[in-house]
């Protein structure tokens, strides 16, 4: 009787012990997140909220035309321009004639972030719908690599390309610039391709002779993304599903 | 069977637990700072055929070539004279900003503008010295469509030159 006993206590023990400790884990990592809340909110710990600002700003010839940048007051402050704006003049684009265009991604945040970056390019038709029957390769940009940008070949397309800079950005510091001098050029051959369109008349045939890409629009539109350089290499393949090795002092990073 | 109920039971309740556990640690885990911010653009191309016509004066054995770009579009135009094979080598070209290119056309280096007429004029000048049958001098002009070269020099594609036109006229040989 003794013995049985001495059993019993013992399996309600362990259902008991795991309970336990399954509440304090639950209990903890509750606190956890109590504290992080308190630290978030409490006017006392601003100064902590404050170096956990994140943001991410893409600049042309040296100005911000759009950022996203999280703000003490615990929003996100965002803006958005346009690319190219002030590049062509009056005389619009003219075929072959290479344009300079300094792009840049800063970090206009608190914390060291990494950054890559995301180019689409592609033609849009008259209403502005992507006509993907016409080539993007015509839309030429010529991206520089080797000054810490480094291009993704497996994630890059016909139409997107995708760079990563390998160099941590401290606060307000910038990249290297994203394209060579003279890197935006709309292909000449691009007036070389005429359509034909035959009518048969009373007065014969009828032949109409119009440029493909006649009132078409070229479109390059850019993404900055932006992480924590902090355990990067956990970051980034959470936010990005990318594998990276991180340097030992953990200021650069290379594509796996 | 009351025993193994109980056992089921509880231990159900410890693996919900540690799951929840579990759930909630890996939230903490996926909290990284990321942002990301775009911007696009483009422009319109406007591809509108080039059309040039040439214009011609003669005095003096010379003619006198200018060309207007009649067209929605900027061009490049070229110009030269085709003659007969007395006349060969008879001819003189001259004019600021045109030149030869060694193809026999004579190549006007600016831009010529949508209604704008080549403020230089190509001069042709004829030397008839012994020619005593009537001749023609025939002068024939091209527009390319206008395009840049790597050192972001406007040039004109050739090889889709249009809208030859030609200026035609007869003259007398002095006897």
């Amino acid at each position: 009787m003794k013995k049985m006993k001495k059993k019993k206590l013992t399996f309600l023990t362990v259902p008991a012990a795991l309970l336990a400790a399954s509440a304090l884990l639950l209990a903890g990592s509750t606190a956890g997140s109590a504290r992080a809340a308190l630290t978030y909110f409490s006017e006392d710990y601003s100064a902590q909220v404050s170096i956990s600002r994140i943001g991410v700003s893409l600049e042309e010839n040296g100005e911000a035309i759009s950022s996203r940048d999280y703000t003490e007051d615990n929003t996100w402050a965002e803006t958005q321009g346009v690319l190219f704006s002030d590049l062509f003049g009056e005389e619009g684009v003219q075929l072959g004639r290479p344009y300079d265009d300094t792009i840049t991604v800063r970090n206009s945040g608190d914390i060291d972030t990494f950054v890559r970056v995301t180019v689409t390019r592609s033609w849009l038709d008259g209403n502005g719908n992507k006509d993907t029957s016409l080539d993007p390769d015509l839309i030429c940009l010529g991206f520089l690599e080797g000054n810490g940008w480094v291009l993704d070949e497996g994630a890059s397309t016909k139409e997107r390309t995708v760079l990563y800079y390998t160099n941590a950005l401290a606060a307000d510091e910038s990249t290297a610039p994203l394209l060579d001098e003279g890197a935006l050029t709309i292909d000449s051959s691009v007036g070389s391709k005429v359509v034909q369109e035959t009518e048969e008349t009373d007065e014969g045939t009828l032949v109409r002779t119009s440029y493909a890409y006649d009132g078409y629009q070229f479109y390059v539109g850019i993404e900055a993304d932006a992480v924590q350089a902090r355990n990067a290499q956990d970051a980034i393949k959470s936010a990005w599903g990318v594998d990276v090795q991180v340097s030992e002092d953990g200021s650069t990073i290379s594509l796996q | 069977m009351k025993k193994k109920s109980f056992h089921k039971k509880t231990l159900g309740m410890a693996a919900a637990a540690l799951a929840l556990t579990a759930a909630v640690s890996a939230g903490s885990a996926l909290a990284y700072f990321t942002t990301y911010t775009q911007a696009a653009g483009g422009a319109a191309l406007q591809l509108g055929f080039a059309q040039t016509i040439p214009l011609e004066e003669v005095d003096n054995w010379t003619k006198h070539v200018t060309v207007q770009n009649t067209g929605e579009v900027p061009c490049m135009v070229r110009a030269r004279a085709f003659t007969g094979s007395a006349l060969e080598g008879q001819l003189t070209y001259s004019g600021d900003n045109w030149s030869p290119a060694g193809d026999g056309y004579y190549y006007y280096s600016q831009v010529l503008q949508p209604g704008e007429t080549t403020p230089d004029v190509l001069d042709i000048q004829i030397d008839n010295t012994g020619m005593e049958e009537d001749f023609n001098v025939i002068v024939v002009q091209e527009c390319a469509p206008v395009v840049y070269d790597g050192n972001n020099q406007p040039t004109g594609d050739w090889d889709n030159a249009v809208g030859t036109q030609e200026a035609q006229g007869e003259e007398a040989g002095e006897g």
